[in-house]
């Protein structure tokens, strides 16, 4: 062997290893979570019910759980983050920037069980006693506005309101990154036609951006679908089919979480416990997916 | 003079006003949830509260000292077990990998290792480190603690590390390569010193995620209100009968004390969980400012250092000017917002300093 080759061969080493390390991890917990995947079929992902004594296993209540969470968060930052990003793409001139893009992007540095307390401790008595209350005063008549815990503060309206705070950062420094990547050419022909700024971001900067615009908005989901700690202090963990915006929910990380130390010796509740982080994972590979294709097309893209 | 109807000019003027108060929004946002939590805080922020091991209170948390220090030995360490094989990951895939299959595969593992949700590698430690592994790790420890969270942070640092490697002008190593070094004496002589600000980023960034995440922690570090202490002490229960202390030992953490302070919250006055959350605030938020600045001084100093010992043994000149401020060496590459150009565009990007390149090089 040439001893040259030596440095390729530890690089290549490290590389690889940390592959495997991803499938060891992903081996690992399909491994654990075979028994009750296998004993339960399709019923783990349609059942409601979730059992140790009876050992029964259904996981549909924290799918739910997880997934409209997930929705109302990015119907929350989704608006917010992108309006943000035109503006600091478009408008905002460089000493506003300066100031405005550091304390968004700095919000990425706040580390979740903070912002778990924040909701819990200082948002909850706003949500419990104002917001909540006035939302189902005013828009109760529809049904999942509905203030179905009355006075409890913590919900599913509160942790997407914390979680949007958190995937705030995500969505706003990639879409702007994208916007930026325009051409300018594209900009000033528009601008050439008379189109006015708002005519000229809404018909070519955000078609031309909308890839990595959905990029930055997949990765938030990631985030949301994949947070734990904010979610167990401020989702309300109300084992059951979510009804109502304002009422609680279980979400798949919360439901680990919260059981994991107490089964972790008994073989089949640990067993169902990794069935749901195999679910979780599964998810989170499909995304990577989708945001590798995207962005698969943004480099196709670019000048 | 383009006539625009009053109609157009309200719309664009309601909507700039929509984008301006969403940005305040957000911006305002870092300033409620830092600004409150400091609030809550006062009461507790004492010099005892701060620099008392829970173990010497007469209360449950009452003290921090034992998890500050916690804190910093798990991230330390996470960080150090993450660094090697973060950085031969980025040298390979940025220099020595060819575009393919096999390269195509391993960046599709580390993104979704990065994206992966922290309970899932916390569960993975739990199960693998802390209850298999028992009689090596000692359950809930250090160690445990230390090489989950190292697996949490290794993309979070090979992603930066790759960047900084991407970002280096190509035309230094051709220089490097037309005075007969080898590639790895280039990577090493070169390359990767240049980068250094970019690697030292990266670095900070993974410690300062190593040092916010609290699943994992909870879930392998466990907690204790007592110090690391250094010692090692006969035990039968591990596999060369001693416990190594700390390595083997529990660890309190500062994720962790806030997130007792919040299940014992009759218990623990309010005020101890939020100074307890502040002081990770303050330590995350340092951090990431300590990346910006090492970043920023990085490429507007003009390269790092080449240190003089592998200027000497490529008897190159002295390189003053790695990279000149007012021309990033991927301008055209920098306004693309995802990282994988392959070599050649890189070598676009870069081809007009290509003559200052030869003139440097020149023995």
């Amino acid at each position: 062997m040439d001893l040259r080759d030596t440095p390729k061969i530890l690089f290549l080493t490290a590389a690889a290893s940390m592959a495997l390390l991803v499938i060891l991890i992903f081996g690992f917990i399909a491994w654990t979570a075979a028994p009750v995947l296998v004993k339960t079929g399709p019923g783990f992902i349609t059942g409601t019910v979730w059992d140790y004594d009876t050992s029964t296993y259904g996981i549909l209540v924290f799918i739910a759980g997880t997934l409209v969470l997930t929705a109302v968060t990015m119907a929350i930052v989704i608006p917010i983050g992108i309006l943000t990003a035109i503006y600091l793409a478009e408008w905002a001139p460089a000493p506003v920037e300066r100031i405005l893009r550091p304390s968004i992007e700095l919000l990425i540095g706040i580390p979740s069980v903070v912002f778990g307390i924040f909701g819990f401790f200082v948002l909850r008595g706003y949500f419990a006693h104002t917001i909540n209350p006035a939302i189902g005063a005013v828009l109760g008549w529809i049904p999942f506005l509905r203030d179905t815990t009355p006075g409890s503060g913590t919900g599913i309206l509160l942790a997407a309101t914390v979680l949007s705070v958190m995937t705030l950062p995500t969505i706003v420094a990639l879409s702007q990154e994208a916007m930026r990547s325009v051409p300018k050419e594209f900009r000033e022909a528009s601008l050439a036609l008379g189109a006015t700024r708002w005519e000229t971001v809404r018909h070519v900067v955000l078609p031309s951006a909308f890839p990595g615009i959905l990029t930055s908005v997949i990765l938030a989901m990631m985030r949301a679908a994949g947070e734990t700690m904010a979610v167990v202090m401020l989702l309300g963990n109300l084992a059951e089919l979510p009804g109502s915006v304002l009422g609680g929910g279980y979400a798949m990380t919360s439901k680990i979480l919260n059981d994991i130390g107490f089964y972790m010796g008994e073989a089949e509740p640990r067993s169902a416990l990794f069935a749901i982080a195999l679910v979780l994972f599964i998810i989170e590979i499909g995304m990577v997916a989708i945001v590798r294709a995207a962005s698969a097309r943004i480099r196709g893209a670019c000048p | 003079m383009p006539v625009i109807s009053r109609k157009r000019r309200a719309t664009e003027h309601f909507v700039k006003f929509l984008c301006l108060a969403a940005a305040v929004t957000g911006s305002l946002m870092l300033f409620f949830i830092v600004g409150s939590v400091f609030l809550g805080a006062i009461p507790s922020l004492t010099p005892y509260f701060l620099f008392t091991p829970e173990s010497a209170t007469p209360r449950i948390g009452m003290g921090i000292l034992n998890a500050i220090v916690g804190t910093m030995i798990l991230s330390v360490t996470a960080t150090l077990l993450a660094v090697p094989l973060a950085l031969g990951t980025s040298v390979y895939l940025q220099r020595y990998a060819r575009p393919g299959r096999l390269v195509g595969t391993i960046r599709f593992f580390i993104e979704v290792l990065s994206g992966t949700p922290s309970i899932v590698i916390g569960m993975f430690g739990f199960l693998v480190f802390v209850y298999y592994m028992k009689s090596v790790t000692g359950g809930f420890s250090l160690m445990s603690g230390s090489v989950a969270l190292s697996i949490l942070i290794m993309p979070v640092i090979e992603r930066a590390i790759e960047d900084a490697i991407m970002r280096v002008d190509l035309s230094l190593e051709e220089g490097s390569y037309a005075l007969g070094a080898t590639k790895y004496q280039t990577i090493r002589g070169i390359t990767l010193p240049v980068a250094m600000s970019g690697i030292l980023t990266g670095t900070i960034l993974g410690f300062g995620r190593a040092a916010e995440e609290s699943a994992v922690v909870i879930l392998t570090a466990g907690y204790t209100q007592f110090m690391p202490e250094l010692a090692v002490k006969s035990n039968p229960a591990f596999v060369f009968g001693v416990k190594v202390y700390p390595v083997q030992d529990l660890v309190a953490s500062l994720p962790y004390a806030v997130y007792h302070a919040y299940e014992n919250s009759n218990v623990i006055p309010l005020s101890n969980g939020f100074a307890a959350a502040f002081v990770l605030i303050c330590v995350v938020l340092i951090i990431n400012i300590a990346a910006r600045v090492v970043l920023h001084l990085g490429f507007a100093g003009s390269g790092a250092p080449i240190s003089a010992r592998l200027r000497s043994a490529l008897s190159m000149r002295r390189i003053d000017r790695v990279v000149e401020p007012d021309r990033s060496p991927r301008e055209g590459a920098a306004a693309c917002p995802f990282r994988e150009l392959d070599l050649e565009e890189t070598r676009h990007v870069s081809g007009p300093s290509n003559t200052q390149g030869d003139r440097r090089g020149g023995p």
